[in-house]
């Protein structure tokens, strides 16, 4: 267990790591603290870089997660992690510099996974992803003169990408081995974001043998089937994958994630949190705001206080903006059937509705609605907050 | 400390109220409500909680 006045090195300064710093101060905690960030960019939230961010609604800058600044804070940017000993209790940043400490939180979060991690990069050309604040500041910029996009993947954030480029009156395709957010989501929701989709004008291609990325002119192109496609731009967003690679040689369990136990612990003097950390049995990476923000807290009482420390609550919540639809998401996912209208009326596409099993809820969804994460977790039969 | 909420930007997800439900509440309609603009000393810790968990930064904080 962590002394109070013990170094800690947080790892990936993102709302994971930004929450543990300001959880082990409220946690009593006094000692030394070293935030470690590979970017150089100060912390930024990344929801808003697929929405508000992303259409030009919001400038970059309303993005920022604030952090007070504190003398027992070193801020590390531009300075990766590269190893971690944990018999020594070291962790080494690629400037070389060696960071010993009592006490370890892992939050280097997920990258983007590209279609060449998949396999099917054939172009010999980088791929367009979004991920990062520079990112998004690329492709917002490029959508302004852009007539025509293609993305790839028809998962949340993919389908979020055609949100707002089709807003901007940009012609878009998405090309996808399912239906929008199927397997993530469940068919309602699915059919219910392919409509607006399709509404708006977003045409839609499925076919499960899989898009291969091609070279055509000197531009990235993507294949699907026998069709070729082309536009301004091609836009991977197949997913994500931790960042764990700074780990190799540790000994750590770093698959599908960083393992941790039910507190959110990895040994008694290291924690994980956030898209990194793998939870549960069998172990599964959880990549949304809600978790990052519960699984930090979790992971630094634990750090403080071992077993007295309460066990992680896996509460579900995410949300997404589709076209004209603002979704509030509570429970496990994906949901099956028809639900259950609590509220409001799905065909003026403002309702609280809920699935159950065997009379029990187990899943809620807000559409168009503004309605307390609380009551939404209600809705959803997920567990109250152990850790307020 | 003074937290202030821009209405223009909040979405009603209600991160910040659960993170500090003594300072901010969701009304019946699901419109914010800051219960108190001044924050305690006592209140500080949770008030900066909140305005962190709001992912489109719709909260401030005044020193
Ligand atoms: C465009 C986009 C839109 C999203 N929209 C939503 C949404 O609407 N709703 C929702 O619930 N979730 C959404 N998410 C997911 C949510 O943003 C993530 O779950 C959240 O950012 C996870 O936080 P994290 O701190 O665990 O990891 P990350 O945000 O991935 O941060 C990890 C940090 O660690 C740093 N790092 C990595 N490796 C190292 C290293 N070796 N050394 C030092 N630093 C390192 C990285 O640079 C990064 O800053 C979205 C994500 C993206 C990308
Ligand atoms: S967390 Fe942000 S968006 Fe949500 S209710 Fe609070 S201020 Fe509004």
């Amino acid at each position: 267990m962590l002394p109070p006045d013990g170094t800690v090195v947080v790892v990936g300064a993102s709302i994971a790591g930004i929450t543990a710093v300001e959880e082990l101060t409220a946690r009593g905690h006094t000692g030394p603290i070293v935030l470690v960030e590979a970017e150089v960019s100060a912390p930024y939230a990344k929801p808003p870089l697929s929405k508000a961010v992303l259409s030009g609604a919001a400038e970059p800058e309303s993005a920022s997660i604030p952090l007070a600044e504190s003398a027992r804070i070193r801020r590390v940017r531009g300075d990766a992690a590269v190893r971690l000993d944990v018999a020594g209790s070291t962790v080494g940043l690629a400037s070389g510099e060696p960071l010993p400490f009592d006490g370890l939180v892992i939050a280097t979060g997920a990258r983007a996974r590209t279609v060449a991690d998949l396999g099917g990069n054939t172009s010999g050309l980088e791929e367009r992803v979004l991920r990062t604040l520079d990112d998004a500041r690329r492709l917002r910029d490029e959508l302004r003169t852009a007539s025509a996009i293609v993305i790839v993947g028809a998962g949340v954030l993919g389908m979020e990408l055609a949100s707002v480029a089709a807003s901007m009156g940009i012609a878009v395709t998405v090309l996808s081995n399912e239906a929008p957010l199927l397997s993530q989501c469940g068919p309602f929701v699915s059919a219910l974001v392919e409509r607006e989709a399709r509404a708006h004008g977003v045409e839609l291609v499925t076919d499960p043998s899989g898009v291969t990325l091609v070279e055509r002119g000197g531009r990235l192109a993507a294949r699907l089937g026998s069709t070729v496609y082309e536009g301004d731009l091609v836009v991977s967003a197949v997913g994500d994958r931790p960042n764990i690679e700074w780990l190799a040689g540790s000994g750590l369990v770093c698959l599908p994630g960083v393992v941790v136990d039910s507190r959110c612990r990895v040994t008694d003097r290291i924690v994980a949190a956030g898209d990194v950390a793998a939870f549960g049995s069998p172990p599964r990476r959880n990549p949304h705001w809600s978790n990052a923000l519960d699984q930090a807290r979790t992971a630094v009482a634990a750090l403080l206080n071992g077993d007295e420390a309460p066990e992680y609550l896996a509460r579900p919540y995410f949300w997404s903006d589709q076209f004209s639809l603002a979704l509030k998401m509570g429970g496990h996912t994906p949901f099956l059937g028809e639900p259950d209208v609590l509220a409001g009326s799905l065909d003026d596409l403002d309702a609280l509705v809920q699935w159950r099993r065997d009379g029990v809820p187990y899943g809620a969804l807000a559409v168009n609605r503004r309605i307390a994460i609380s009551k939404l977790h209600l809705a959803a039969g997920n567990p109250t907050a152990n850790i307020i | 400390m003074k937290i202030s909420v821009d209405r223009t930007r909040c979405e009603g997800y209600g991160f910040c109220e659960e993170k500090a439900p003594t300072l901010l509440r969701l009304d019946s309609d699901d419109e914010l409500e800051i219960l108190s603009e001044e924050v305690g000393d006592d209140q500080q810790d949770r008030a900066r909680l909140a305005v962190r968990s709001c992912p489109v930064a719709a909260l401030r904080l005044e020193e």
